[in-house]
């Protein structure tokens, strides 16, 4: 047994990165899906719309940590191949983003729909260029907030990776706690480094929301 | 060959029977006002004819195009024909000039820079509001927001123009500018459909008042007759009830 360190600090402040590689990850692969969800969601075609639906409430219906389970050691049993721990956290925590991420966006492509893209399909502007030019910036003003906000839901949510063993910050304290039998230092210290990055995240999530409560 | 032919047109809204034969032409370079009680159908007509609302049967041309059909690309015909709504419908988050030089840029009909900049000069020019190039669309007066609508049109240097009940939002004091900007375009020999409440200016402008009554054309002919001898009891009462 060892004391709990400067060592032990340098090992989490190190696993942070595979907490922003899952981030990174999430947000590469869950904000385009998420876009098309909520393209999906906003469309008037019926069943791109059921589809979706069915999608989001699967996503939403199951916890987090189910999916992470199932992605880890039931596809592989599907498949026949064990997947190394980053893709298959990777995958799950892309549809979490895409979820969540295009239902934030759905409403605030609603917020601004109707009569705005009614106005521009009027100029003559294609559906494409009526997103791209009139609805989208608006409504990415009025998401902002909320997608900043989900952002410090993901980030808090990556350690759930650790229950497969992907180290990243979590699974870098449980370690920490193992070898020095500190644990009250050891996740003291996990905290104190998720803080550090979300709390800047919050606070700025809710001086966007008062910015844009100001401006209507 | 009138510009526009809206012949025996039917819509309906689920069960609701809103546009129940309605036929009327407009020639080009006339002022067809459509009046008539909220909920005669007025506003669908006008979604109609631009092609925001499907129909059920009939038919409606403008120029050579057939709205409904299937070959019809509704994209360019929209680039043709202007619509100015009740709630102005900017672009909040873009400056004027760039409310009324997205369109044509996106079109291909004018370049981006100096060349756009010019246009929107123009047709602000023609509205009254050259000084507001810069401004964005909350810096304005509602019946600003309104004329520079009309200029976003303009600047598509459409064909025909459609109003909808365009000073029905406005404060009374703000009216007055909106109207005349519509004057002006009357004047220049625009081809207008409009729906309005403003009975003085029907009558002044008007080339033809178009009454609709219960999804249909109840009466129609130029304003002086029409004013002065309704030929129907319900055209008689929705006289009186706008005096
Ligand atoms: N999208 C719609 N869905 C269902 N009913 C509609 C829709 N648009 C209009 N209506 C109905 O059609 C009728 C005519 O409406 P409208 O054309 O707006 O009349 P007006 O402009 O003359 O007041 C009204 O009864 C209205 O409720
Ligand atoms: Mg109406």
């Amino acid at each position: 047994m060892r004391e709990f360190g400067i060592f032990d600090v340098l090992t989490m402040l190190w696993a942070v990165q595979w907490t922003a590689a899952l981030v990174v990850i999430a947000l590469i692969f869950g904000a385009p899906l998420g876009l098309l969800l909520a393209q999906m969601r906003t469309s008037s075609n019926k069943v791109l719309n059921l589809i979706a639906l069915c999608i989001l409430q699967i996503v939403q219906g199951v916890p987090l940590l189910a999916m992470l389970m199932f992605f880890y050691f039931g596809m592989p049993m599907f498949l026949g191949v064990q997947m190394p721990a980053l893709v298959s956290v990777g995958v799950v925590f892309s549809i979490f983003a895409a979820a969540f991420l295009g239902e934030i966006w759905r409403g605030g492509i609603q917020a601004v729909h109707t009569a705005q893209s009614e106005a521009a399909a009027c100029l003559g502007l294609t559906k494409w260029q009526g997103f791209r030019y009139v609805v989208a910036p608006q409504a990415f003003k009025i998401a902002l907030p909320a997608t900043v906000g989900f952002l410090v839901q993901l980030i808090k949510n990556t350690s759930l990776a650790s229950v497969v063993g992907f180290v990243e910050l979590a699974r870098a304290g449980q370690l920490a706690s193992a070898a020095t039998f500190q644990p009250l230092m050891s996740y003291a210290c996990v905290a104190a480094i998720y803080f550090a990055i979300c709390f800047p995240l919050t606070h700025w999530s809710r001086s966007l929301e008062n910015k844009l409560n100001g401006a209507r | 060959m009138a510009l526009v032919e809206i012949n025996n047109v039917r819509k309906t809204f689920g069960e609701l029977e809103v546009l129940k034969g309605v036929t009327i032409e407009v020639e080009k370079g006339e002022i067809v006002t459509i009046i008539g009680r909220s909920g005669s159908g007025k506003s669908t007509l006008l979604r109609c004819i631009n092609g925001l609302e499907q129909i059920d049967s009939g038919e409606i041309r403008i120029g050579e195009q057939v709205v409904h059909a299937k070959s019809t690309d509704l994209r360019k015909l929209r680039q043709h024909v202007g619509i100015v709504f009740q709630q102005f419908n900017l672009f909040p988050h873009m400056s004027v000039e760039r409310n009324i030089t997205l369109a044509p840029i996106l079109a291909g009909r004018v370049q981006k820079g100096a060349a756009a900049r010019e246009l929107a000069l123009k047709v602000l020019t023609q509205v009254g509001l050259a000084e507001k190039i810069d401004a964005y669309p909350e810096q304005l007066s509602g019946g600003q927001q309104q004329r520079v609508a009309i200029a976003r049109c303009l600047a598509m240097s459409p064909d025909l123009m459609l109003f909808d009940e365009v000073t029905s939002a406005l404060d009374p004091e703000l009216v007055g500018e909106v109207l005349k900007v519509m004057e002006d375009l009357a004047r220049q020999g625009m081809t207008m459909i409009l729906v309005t409440h403003e009975m003085g200016f029907a009558r002044n402008v008007a080339s033809k008042i178009v009454f609709m009554h219960a999804g249909k054309v109840h009466e129609q002919g130029p304003p002086a007759e029409l004013f002065a001898n309704p030929a129907t009891p319900e055209l008689q009462n929705f006289i009186s009830s706008t005096r």
